[in-house]
């Protein structure tokens, strides 16, 4: 199956291609990817390849035309046979224009509003006839209409160049009449007749618009907002957008800090009072982490505690989540809630054995309680002992562990908040 | 300086300009004696007589199409058109002949006419007597297209509409016929595409035409009894258009409202948003929110008409929304 | 022909008169070859057959009478004295057009010889060929100005008017219907009740109607009209009976539906004003076969040369597109908006 080798539409606003030079020659094997020809467009010169394997025949356009785009200038047989097949009609010789008769041309004419070529429906004379200008020469179908196109000048049908039920261009020449009687007048159609230039439309000669910037081969990597949300897009105005970016401002501070969006102007106020954010590192004295979870886990549990198993204090349950989240050999946990501090004692995973103890006991872990308080989020340094702060956000809880670098190091620290968030989420699995 | 009102401003710099320049003449509907229904010409039929201060029947295509043609053979018409609402019925002879004639004929021609007509509602007129139709004019290229907001700025931009060589369309307010300002017995100019800024704020810009000028003045007036500085800035004319003044607002402010007082759809105020949305985009800390006439006829029931129009009080409530960071349509 | 009998010092008026007819045609026989051969851009109106009208009246015009012509009208256009290089440049769009390309076939003006342009609106121009009367007379200057029309332009309401103004203010205006027998695809009989001359004398206006295929007689109508018009007698009224010999527009080949091709051979075999003008200079001595022969070829010459200058002529560079949108703006886009 012979393959087309078209002119390839390259550039940005791109109507024709000039061939430089072919890279083969008719008959020539060609593999796929061989560079074919040559083509300049839009002020550069690109290599096009052969898009497949086979041999190059029926090179139908030379060095130096500048051909429509999507025309094909040649084919690519699977083997000598198909050069031999293609290449035999072409041998044929085609009668050039000069060996057409003299004479007035008749063109498809523009009749349309928008009409761009016009079908040949019939024509009313045969080559040879005499005519009269008045005479009806053809019919044409255009915009969904019919007409009769007179001859225009009187004499003979000296040539039809297209059949009926070819569709021609506007201005193109589609009979000539001559004013003698020819003595060999021709008839054919518009397929067999050599390449020749078309008549350009005005749009063809217009000006070309400015040759177009090349495209890089890498564009460039688009500048990138240094805020990232860490979880839904971040709403803030664009000027305040701006403004953080410039002055290398975190506007995920804000959104951790519980501040609620949009973000104005005013509000990078309060993302630059904020105090500095803890730097990772052994230098630094004070550690804290966030987590977030979900607040059902933990209400529908101390629900069911309370219905089914007689355990109604919060306090209890929250200091025995916490207690295992640091040791599972027993801790004392001090829970602070806005209206007091009760301890506990956590010796294990059972929450029948956690017990209320002195306030005297040394504390291993604070829990301080805000679910109940408008608090969002906490950021209060390092205290005696870890602590870690339950808050309402939105459906869930904010879940903030602090401590100084003594007490635990990084990984125990996000193991212990990573174990906490777990339990509150779940606090079934902490049974188990 | 003496006071005078806008009706005498507007007859003032007709009478000046007639005086200057003998190719300027007056031409519509009961202009000479009866000086029009606003009482806007009164006088000047008599220093002029009717050759230039020329009655016509009541025929509006025809004679905007005589002041056309008039205007590219060496004359310098001013047209009256009795009602604003009545340029739906010269919009072949505006738009389509004076608009486009210095461009078809690649510059040759040129059409310095100015059509002098007004907008403005609750007049209690109804909807054939009551539109502010300036975009519908403003959106054609060829017209240049002003908004006096006083009798100060009627007088400077009708003096310099008439020595413009293009066709000028001038919208008066015909609720402001009677509002008296300051306006200097020396003669004075004002150049088309100058933004006024009336007042400077920092909190918020206020972009007003016309008679919402004095409404954004008013609104100004009371934010900044509530400690929000606003600053109102007004465009004078719309075509040309000062973005550079705007934009510099805008930037310096980071919020705006555009009042107006056509029709809030596919009109003035979403083309001025549009622009400082587009060119001033980073520098936003809050939508920029249009506030025009209501999409409706006119109404004649005062108890509707009322409602259609920006007030002072609606465009505080807008600003104090910005001001304050409210979301403003959020999804 | 009319009795018009030659006088000896107006030889050359008259040679001018059948020039001025051939070149029309020869214009337009060029305009149609370039429009069918897909050479000219846009939509186009051949004044074939109406030569007669256009010459006639404005032979009796001055430099600085005023003209306002139509969608048809490169006859006009020609006959108030334009160049066919400028022209041909114009409907090709090219740079050194009457227009710089930006009117094109509808709209060519050419104020230098006082035709204030062609109108793409029918019986868009009576307001405006009113007002330049009226300039006239504010100006106490005597030109006249004529507002070439046609039959179709009738039913339009901005006619009566400014026919109502022109009348009551004694404009000096000539409103000249080149009545051709079709508003586009209709016969006029189908869109105009009554009579068209009636309808301006219902104003007052002096109406005339007069053989819009002879030259002679069209001239000497307008002489008068014209000389009247300067001294304050104006407004008048003429219409000229006459035909196109294409359709409406270059493409409207067939067009049975509306008239017979009997009708049109009629017309361009035993009305054509350019033949008939012909035989009467050959009869008058004014001029042989010969000579005539000689001016036709000179035309066709000339005409041919301005086609192929127009062709290779140049294009506007498209920095000019937002240029002239003002008349004090450079480039009315430059900052994104008018300044």
């Amino acid at each position: 199956m012979p393959h087309e080798v078209i002119m390839p539409a390259l550039g940005m606003a791109q109507d024709s291609g000039l061939i430089v030079a072919w890279h083969k020659r008719p008959g020539d094997a060609v593999s796929e990817g061989d560079v074919l020809f040559e083509v300049e467009t839009d002020k550069a010169t690109m290599e096009v390849e052969a898009q497949t394997d086979g041999f190059l025949l029926q090179v139908r356009r030379d060095a130096g035309d500048d051909v429509p785009v999507g025309e094909v200038i040649a084919m690519i047989g699977d083997s000598k046979e198909d050069v031999q097949a293609e290449e035999s009609p072409a041998d044929a010789p085609l009668p050039a224009d000069t060996d057409l008769p003299t004479g007035r041309e008749v063109i498809m004419p523009a009749l349309g509003m928008a009409q761009d070529s016009g079908l040949i429906v019939a024509w009313h004379k045969a080559p040879g006839d005499a005519v009269a200008a008045g005479d009806i020469l053809f019919e044409v179908e255009t915009d969904k209409s019919t007409m009769e196109v007179e001859a225009g000048h009187d004499g003979f049908v000296a040539a039809l160049l297209a059949e009926a039920g070819e569709d021609a261009p506007v201005g193109e020449a589609i009979a000539i009449i001559s004013a003698d009687k020819p003595e060999a007048p021709v008839q054919r159609s518009r397929k067999s007749a050599p390449a020749a230039a078309p008549t350009a439309p005005p749009a063809a000669t217009a000006p070309k618009a400015a040759p177009k910037a090349p495209v890089p081969a890498t564009p460039p990597p688009p500048a990138r907002a240094e805020v990232v949300s860490e979880h839904d897009r971040i709403l803030a105005s664009p000027k305040a957008r701006r403004l953080a970016l410039e002055q290398r401002l975190d506007l995920n501070r804000l959104v951790r800090e519980g501040y609620p969006q949009p973000y104005h102007v005013k509000d990078l106020e309060i993302l630059r009072s904020l105090p500095a954010e803890a730097a990772p590192g052994p230098s630094s004295g004070a550690r804290r982490i966030t987590a977030q979870v979900p607040s059902d886990g933990f209400s529908r549990f101390a629900l069911w505690a309370a219905e089914q198993a007689g355990l109604q204090d919060d306090g209890a349950l929250l200091a025995g989540l916490a207690g295992a989240s640091l040791k599972s050999d027993g801790a004392v946990v001090a829970v602070e809630t806005p209206v007091g501090t009760r301890h506990y004692s956590v010796p294990g995973r059972q929450f029948g054995d956690v017990a209320e103890t002195d306030s005297g006991t040394a504390v291993d872990l604070v829990l301080r309680d805000l679910r109940s308080s408008r608090i969002g989020s906490v950021h209060l340094g390092p205290e005696d002992s870890p602590v870690l702060t339950v808050s309402a956000r939105g459906e869930g809880f904010a879940l903030t562990l602090e401590c100084a670098s003594h007490h635990l190091t990084a990984s125990e620290a996000v193991a212990l908040l990573s174990d906490f968030a777990g339990r509150m989420e779940q606090p079934l699995r902490h049974l188990l | 300086m003496r006071e005078i009102t806008l009706s005498q401003a507007v007859n003032e710099a007709l009478a000046e300009e007639m005086r200057r320049d003998e190719t300027v003449f007056i031409i519509g509907e009961d202009v000479a004696e009866a000086g029009t229904p606003f009482k806007v010409l009164s006088g000047l039929v008599e220093e002029f007589g009717t050759a230039r201060v020329v009655d016509t029947p009541i025929a509006e295509p025809g004679f905007m199409g005589i002041a056309v043609g008039a205007a590219m053979t060496g004359t310098r018409p001013v047209v009256d058109l009795m009602f604003g609402d009545f340029i739906y019925l010269i919009m072949d002879q505006l738009c389509n002949q004076a608009a486009k004639t210095h461009y078809m004929s690649g510059g040759k021609l040129s059409v310095p006419l100015v059509l002098r007509t007004n907008l403005g509602a609750t007049r209690r007129s109804a909807a054939q007597h009551s539109q502010s139709l300036h975009a519908l004019v403003a959106h054609i290229p060829g017209l240049k297209v002003a908004l006096p907001s006083s009798a100060y700025e009627a007088k400077g931009l009708m003096k310099t509409a008439i020595r413009d060589d293009n066709p000028v369309v001038i919208f008066e307010d015909k609720l402001m016929y009677q509002d008296k300002a300051p306006v200097p017995e020396e003669e004075y100019l004002i150049p088309f595409g100058e933004a006024n800024v009336l007042r400077e704020g920092s909190d918020i810009t206020l972009i007003g035409t016309s008679s919402m000028v004095q409404v954004c003045q008013k609104a100004a007036e009371i934010l900044g009894s509530e400690g929000i500085s606003a600053e109102v800035i007004d465009p004078r004319t719309i075509v040309p258009l000062d973005e550079e003044t705007l934009l510099a607002s805008a930037r310096k402010t980071s919020r705006v409202i555009v009042v107006d007082e056509g029709h809030q759809s596919f009109g003035v105020t979403g083309e001025i948003a549009s622009r400082i949305n587009e060119k001033a985009f980073y520098h936003l800390d809050a939508p920029v929110l249009r506030m025009g006439a209501m999409d409706v006829p006119v109404p004649f029931s005062p108890a509707l008409e009322d409602i259609t129009v920006p007030t002072p009080e609606s465009v505080v409530e807008n600003a104090r929304r910005l001001v304050h960071g409210e979301m403003i349509h959020a999804a | 022909m009319s009795r018009a009998k030659a006088k000896k010092s107006n030889v050359d008026d008259y040679l001018r008169m059948y020039r001025q007819m051939a070149r029309i045609r020869a214009f337009e026989d060029n305009a149609n070859q370039l429009y069918l051969s897909a050479k000219m851009p846009g939509l186009t109106h051949m004044y074939s057959g109406e030569e007669a009208v256009a010459v006639g009246i404005c032979e009796a015009l001055r430099v600085t009478d005023k003209i306002t012509s139509t969608h048809r009208g490169h006859g006009h256009c020609v006959a108030k004295g334009a160049e066919f290089k400028e022209m041909f440049c114009e409907l090709l769009g090219k740079e050194e057009g009457y227009c710089r390309g930006k009117g094109g076939s509808m709209h060519i003006a050419d104020q230098s010889n006082g035709n204030l342009g062609a109108n793409a609106i029918v019986g868009g121009s009576m307001g405006i060929a009113t007002g330049s009367a009226f300039t006239a007379k504010l100006l106490g200057k005597d030109d006249v100005t004529v507002c070439f029309f046609g039959d179709g332009a009738t039913a339009q309401g901005l006619w009566y008017e400014v026919m109502n103004m022109a009348a009551l203010w004694k404009l000096p205006v000539i409103y000249a219907c080149e009545n051709n027998g079709y508003s586009e695809y209709t016969r006029t009989d189908e869109i105009a009740a009554g009579s068209i001359v009636a309808r301006a004398e219902a104003f007052g206006i002096e109406s005339h109607q007069v053989d819009g295929q002879d030259v002679l007689a069209v001239n000497a109508l307008t002489e008068k009209l014209v000389a009247r018009a300067r001294k304050g007698e104006g407004p008048f009224f003429v219409e000229l009976k006459t035909y196109r010999y294409h359709g409406h527009h270059v493409g409207d080949i067939n067009r049975d539906y509306y008239r017979s091709k009997d009708e049109e051979k009629d017309w361009k075999e035993n009305r054509d004003p350019i033949i008939r003008f012909r035989s009467w200079l050959v009869e008058q001595g004014i001029a042989n076969e010969a000579e005539i022969d000689a001016m036709n070829a000179e035309i066709a010459d000339d005409a041919k040369a301005a086609v192929d200058y127009a062709l290779a002529a140049k294009y506007p560079d498209s920095t000019e597109v937002d240029m002239h949108v003002y008349t004090d703006v450079k480039h009315a886009l430059a900052r994104g908006d008018a300044r």
